[in-house]
């Protein structure tokens, strides 16, 4: 089933969570919301969901669609909408079994199934999250990630139309979230759901969804496929938000950009002329020499050489205005740089994109 | 008993312990054991006399009836002022909190004369209920009032916090998997809530068992009628019966006791209940 | 971890329409029936003290008070008090040291018979200390031959007192105390600083609010017990009778005005110490809240 929302606004007193956002989500896709805290994300779903409601009187009207029908006045309780909550939301009085059941039995008799149905699907959900052993179980008794699968399973037993996870993996600890998601995404290969996770984790979103959604200030900045939306960035905070980065302010000019005493060739779409520039950059896009490669290369200092883990990070001071940066090399090229901290490098940029600056970003550490 | 689990650096274990259970054994365990002490001069006859004479057997009848329905009123209605309180905003909410503490900071008598001059049959809420053929004052209805007002406090005070702490997201998931918000309230938060509810209403009982200063005022004491047991025990005491008082108090001490450690396992379970998620 | 945007769950009870709420109808019933049934039980009561005490104008009002019985009957409730809410409050942060900051055996069955006086009839309470010093008590001949008084007169009210208000100041505090834990003193400790220091400089100010909120319902309740005070006092006009005896005694003389005048005192003194705790849980709160 499709899920479509169309011109969403939620204000909550003065701060405007959702700011006239639409968004399609095809039948069987799994869509991640990607987006900082406050971005809106989680109000997005929540007003998927029922538990929230649109400003009403907006202009144009908002609208929730599930399969093309409106259900923007529906409450969640008659909208079978599966809801995962990030603490899991399970209902301590009730063992496993009966958590799972609980969507089953609430059912008004004429729809409700017999025990023997509610007993069969049960256990076969259980047999899904692979806790079939523990239906007797209190919620007390599991470990974080026992309880969000049982916490899936209890939405799915009342086969939802489409599922709504949010921050489903964000009070679980690194290793079980790892695996928890690579669950989640072949779960999703089997059932196929339609299903849309929140999550500022960005890793995360790239790595399970189908299609990842970044939100920011309550509005959606950029829809793609995860590799989309790495490669390409719509705009700054896109590619800030997605991965490390490094960031150099210049100035640009009729496609020529300078940073510090260093002129980068940009063959960006950069119409603006005489305009200040944010350079960015991926600490992985570019090569370190010992000799200068052309006019393009930037020397810099080597402060610091972290030689832990599968690549090298060194932490560089440009020699023009002491700007910091990071790079990485994979441990052959370090090897071949044969340089130690506290000796100089050229920096040649591979890969940069250019925005007209915008210092509302936050920028990390090495910016300058 | 009574003796360290381990060694640490703070000063002042041997005193403070020592001057505890001092000071508990000379004001509380000492003057209790009297009570004890003071039956065991009567044979098992008499005291067995003593504590099932007719008039004492009606005055069981009547403490231990009203408390109960006391209590299950304020286990109700508790109920209902706490969710009002915690669920909704309206004028005079915060004023309305803290005036659920009066009748425990109001004195006893100053309540039972309260309550006596308002349900008496010329009183502002007892002439119109007397219109309606119902006798409020010095009948089992006024002991009723009286043991109400006490134990008003005691579910709500149980109740509200457990509330507070409820977790929306919660209700929000039982709602998403379709219930209704019927259904959200008796099969999800009168479950979280029945141990702070039983809690406070074996706490209203109990408190209602023992009550006289705001009972004699309303009840008329009619002997057989409406006669409480601690107003039988100052009753014999005032006729030198000393150890015929003294055996009504321990019935009423052994059941206070058995109560205390029901109220005490109920926290524990409410306790254990609230801290398993 | 991330925390979850507080905007994302707004307060409970703003306009915002939510999932999770009853229709206006159900909560416009509700607080009905719960005003309904706290004015039948708490608003009345409380209007009718000062309806009573002022039915004959403010003159009889105060003319209650300049009866000399009626004062002797203040002055010995506020002399019981003075005795029995100090003794507590020094039994209570001694017990809630003990219990607080140390691990010893039998510290449930400590706690346990602290309470002990809450689950006590205040007629029992009065009744076993008649039985340890009344005229055929265990002490009475003994304090016949010495020409001491204790059933009957002052100490006996102020012992009853005492019973009554035992657990307030330690129930308050213990659970206050074991939830501090023992980490701050520890940490005066290993600075130089003394026991007496490490108690006074240390312990007092995080327990103060819960020590004055003890210490308020304790007086609370010293000054209005009746029927543990009743059992001992033998009732005699001006000597015996605190302000709770002495209402009832002007009650059942129909001396209406005067009881009501004298309940008014006390009714103040429990607003009064409703208002504080109010303030005190206020400043409680304010204080554990973190600070932006």
């Amino acid at each position: 089933m499709s899920v479509e929302v169309r011109h969403l606004t939620k204000t909550f007193g003065k701060f405007t969570a959702l700011n006239d956002v639409s968004l399609r989500v095809e039948s069987g896709e799994l869509v991640a919301l990607l987006g900082p805290s406050g971005s809106g994300k989680t109000t997005l779903l929540r007003i998927v969901a029922g538990l929230e409601f649109p400003d009403a009187g907006t202009n144009p009207a908002s609208q929730v669609l599930y399969h093309d029908e409106e259900v923007t006045n529906l409450p969640a309780s008659q909208r079978r909408a599966g809801f995962a909550f990030q603490h899991y939301a399970l209902f301590r009085h009730l063992t496993v079994f009966e958590n799972i059941a609980f969507g089953l039995r609430i059912r008004p008799k004429a729809t409700r199934p017999d025990d023997a149905t509610i007993h069969r699907r049960v256990t076969e959900l259980l047999q899904l999250i692979q806790l079939d052993p523990l239906g007797n179980r209190y919620p007390s008794q599991l470990s974080g990630g026992q309880r969000q699968r049982v916490a899936l399973a209890r939405a799915l037993a009342v086969e939802p139309k489409v599922l709504l996870l949010d921050e489903p993996f964000g009070a679980l600890d690194a290793k079980v979230r790892k695996e928890l998601r690579r669950w989640l995404r072949r779960l999703h290969d089997d059932i196929h759901i339609t299903s849309i996770f929140v999550t500022h984790d960005q890793e995360e979103a790239l790595e399970v969804a189908d299609r990842v959604v970044v939100m920011n200030e309550g509005r959606i900045v950029q829809v793609g496929p995860p590799h989309e939306v790495y490669d390409q960035p719509a705009n700054a905070f896109v590619f800030n938000f997605l991965g490390n980065v490094n960031l150099f302010q210049g100035r640009m000019a009729g496609g020529r950009v300078s940073t510090g005493d260093t002129e980068i060739f940009v063959t960006d779409e950069s119409d603006a002329t005489d305009a200040e520039a944010a350079i960015y950059f991926r600490p992985h896009d570019v090569r370190v020499t010992t000799e200068p490669m052309g006019q393009n290369s930037i020397p810099a200092r080597i402060r610091h050489a972290n030689l832990a883990g599968p690549l090298v990070r060194l932490e560089l001071e440009r020699i023009d205005n002491q700007g910091r940066f990071e790079v990485e090399l994979n441990r052959e090229q370090w090897k071949t740089l044969a340089r130690q901290p506290g000796e100089q490098v050229y920096v040649d940029l591979q890969r940069v994109r250019v925005f007209a600056a915008d210092r509302t970003i936050p920028v990390n550490d090495f910016s300058i | 008993m009574f003796t360290r689990r381990r060694h640490d650096v703070l000063p002042g274990f041997r005193l403070t312990l020592g001057y505890t259970l001092f000071y508990l054994g000379l004001i509380v365990l000492l003057p209790l054991s009297a009570a004890f002490i003071k039956t065991s001069t009567l044979t098992w006859e008499q005291f067995w006399s003593a504590v099932t004479a007719p008039r004492v057997l009606a005055s069981y009848r009547l403490t231990f009836g009203a408390s109960l329905f006391a209590a299950t009123a304020n286990l109700i209605f508790g109920l209902l002022v706490a969710w009002v309180l915690v669920r909704y905003e309206f004028w005079g909410r915060s004023i309305i909190d803290a005036l659920v503490d009066l009748p425990f900071a109001l004195p006893t008598a100053v309540a039972g004369i309260a309550l006596t001059t308002i349900y008496a049959p010329n009183g502002w809420l007892g002439a119109p209920l007397a219109a309606l053929g119902i006798k409020v004052a010095f009948t089992p209805i006024g002991v009723f009032i009286a043991l109400t007002f006490i134990g008003l406090p005691f579910v709500v005070r149980t109740v509200q916090p457990v509330l507070e702490d409820l977790d929306a997201e919660v209700e929000e998931a039982a709602a998403s998997l379709g219930a209704t918000r019927w259904q959200i309230f008796h099969r999800i938060i009168l479950p979280l809530l029945t141990p702070s509810l039983l809690t406070g209403f074996a706490m209203a009982f109990a408190r209602a068992l023992g009550e006289y200063g705001s009972v004699v005022f309303i009840s008329g004491n009619l002997p057989m009628k409406t006669e409480i047991t601690p107003l039988l025990i100052i009753t014999k005491l005032e006729q030198y019966d000393y150890a015929g008082a003294t055996a009504l108090a321990v019935v009423m001490l052994v059941v206070s006791f058995c109560l205390l450690f029901t109220i005490n396992m109920l926290q524990w379970w409410s306790s254990r209940f609230q801290r398993s998620n | 971890m991330h925390a979850p945007s507080p905007l994302a769950h707004p307060a409970k009870s703003g306009s915002q329409r939510r999932a999770t709420a009853e229709p206006p109808w159900v909560r416009r019933t509700l607080i009905g029936i719960a005003l309904v049934f706290l004015g039948g039980f708490l608003f009345i009561p409380l209007a009718a003290v000062f309806t009573e005490a002022l039915a004959k104008g403010f003159s009889a009002y105060f003319a209650a008070f300049s009866d000399r019985v009626t004062m002797a009957s203040i002055e010995l409730t506020l002399i019981a008090a003075a005795i029995a809410v100090p003794l507590n409050l020094v039994f209570g942060v001694t017990a809630a040291w003990a219990i607080a900051k140390f691990d010893f055996y039998g510290k449930n069955l400590l706690i346990t018979l602290i309470d002990l006086p809450f689950s006590v009839s205040p007629v029992i309470s009065g009744l076993i200390y008649v039985l340890l010093f009344g005229a055929q008590g265990w002490f009475g001949p003994w304090m016949m031959d010495h020409d001491l008084k204790i059933i009957f007169a002052i100490p006996g009210i102020v012992l009853a007192t005492i019973f009554v208000t035992f657990p307030f100041v330690a129930r308050e505090l213990i659970p206050l105390m074991q939830a501090q834990g023992r980490t701050e003193e520890e940490a005066a400790l290993t600075l130089g600083a003394t026991g007496w220091q490490t108690f006074w400089r240390v312990t007092v100010p995080n327990i103060k609010w819960g020590l004055l909120y003890g210490v308020i319902l304790c007086n609370a309740r010293a000054m209005g017990e009746f029927g543990a005070v009743s059992v001992v006092s033998g009732h005699i006009r001006g000597r015996t009778n605190t302000m709770p005896l002495h209402i009832e005694i002007l009650y059942n003389e129909y001396n209406f005005v005067a009881a009501f005048a004298v309940a008014s005192l006390l009714t103040l003194l429990a607003l009064v110490t409703l208002g504080l705790k109010t303030w005190v849980q206020f400043n409680a709160a304010a204080e554990d809240a973190p600070s932006h």
